[in-house]
């Protein structure tokens, strides 16, 4: 028997997976992110059906709960996100000084 | 030629008087209007100044970045950075020069603290300025009395070298890194600066941090 919060997820994750295949449709998203983004939700909705595969794989890699290693994984991806996404932002930032001076440059004579 | 380089952000009430003070010393004023949303565009005009115009505010470092693309431009032989908010006093500008060409250095930076010439408001002189000045140590690696000074003058061959990546406030660090990078020979200068009110305050020294933290992933 599902509970609540498994069929929540479950809807979460298809919702999720269907944004993902629409961004890759109108060329927003690489074949490489579609791969990753699919494969996390499908991971996520196996974890949540089956909370034990990740006490199996916890207690290989010497975690003492499940749930601990999902949260851990989790940060650990949030954090990289967040600084990944830091680093485009300043990079796009530059990108916009540089038209910005062109067109400084440009427009006095 | 001596080619003053202004950056300005909203300085409407005394870009006008700073210009008419400039032309006294060197042979052009450069404006750099980072999209105020005031008439220092106008007041720079009409005051004589030659002024470039960012159509988006992108900074004092980004602004200066741009005075120096235009300074190459039009050949100049030296560039001076100089506050539009009147913070900085003309009179010292022909001493640095001076001081500058028989110091035979490349870059010239103005310092605050080598003589008591400012009336620095307490919390900045105790505690800002010198937290700032560890972080600048920690990152550009050069020992400065000052090194959040935005008097400078650059030789040409400064100028070109250097390129001004920090587009806010965090310039102030990346140029004494570059000094050192390029082994760019360089002096400090006392010089005056006056307060009327407040800039920077702590919150502006933490974003400079993150900027400086940040810029060290990017080339
Ligand atoms: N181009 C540009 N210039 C700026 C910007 N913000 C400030 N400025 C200019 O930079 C100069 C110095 O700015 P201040 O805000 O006084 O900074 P500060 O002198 O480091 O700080 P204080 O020592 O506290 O006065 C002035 O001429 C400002 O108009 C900006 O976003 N873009
Ligand atoms: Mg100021």
């Amino acid at each position: 028997m599902l509970i609540l919060f498994q069929i929540l997820f479950i809807l979460f994750a298809g919702f999720a997976v269907f944004n993902v295949i629409s961004r890759k449709r109108s060329g927003l998203l690489g074949q490489r992110a579609v791969f990753f983004w699919i494969f996390f939700w499908i991971l996520g909705v196996i974890v949540v059906i089956w909370p034990n595969s990740s006490s199996i794989l916890a207690a290989y890699l010497g975690i003492g709960r499940g749930t601990d290693l999902v949260i851990y994984i989790s940060l650990a991806l949030l954090f990289f996100l967040v600084f990944k996404l830091n680093v485009k932002l300043d990079s796009l930032n530059r990108d916009l000084t540089k038209i910005v001076r062109k067109d400084a440059l440009d427009n006095n004579e | 030629m001596l080619v003053a380089v202004v950056p300005a952000y909203n300085e409407e009430k005394r870009i006008g008087s700073v210009i008419r003070d400039l032309f006294e010393h060197v042979d052009k004023v450069l404006v750099v209007d980072d999209a105020s949303t005031d008439n220092t565009f106008q007041e720079a005009r009409k005051a004589g100044a030659i002024v470039l115009k960012h159509v988006l505010n992108r900074g004092q470092g980004a602004a200066l970045q741009t005075g120096h693309e235009y300074a190459n431009i039009i050949g100049a032989d030296y560039v001076i950075h100089f506050d539009g908010d009147g913070q900085f006093s003309t009179k010292d500008i022909s001493g640095a020069m001076q001081h500058m060409q028989e110091a035979e250095v490349d870059v010239l930076l103005g310092s605050r603290f080598l003589q008591k010439k400012s009336n620095i408001p307490w919390f900045k002189a105790k505690i800002l300025l010198p937290l700032g000045r560890i972080i600048n140590n920690l990152f550009s690696g050069l020992k400065l009395s000052d090194a959040h000074n935005g008097f400078r003058i650059l030789n040409r061959k400064a100028f070109n070298k250097i390129k001004i990546n920090q587009d806010r406030m965090a310039h102030a660090t990346e140029i004494p890194a570059q000094i050192k990078k390029y082994n760019l020979k360089y002096v400090e200068f006392p010089i005056e600066v006056k307060y009327y009110e407040y800039g920077q305050n702590m919150a502006g020294g933490f974003k400079i941090l993150r900027d400086l933290l940040l810029g060290k992933f990017l080339r």
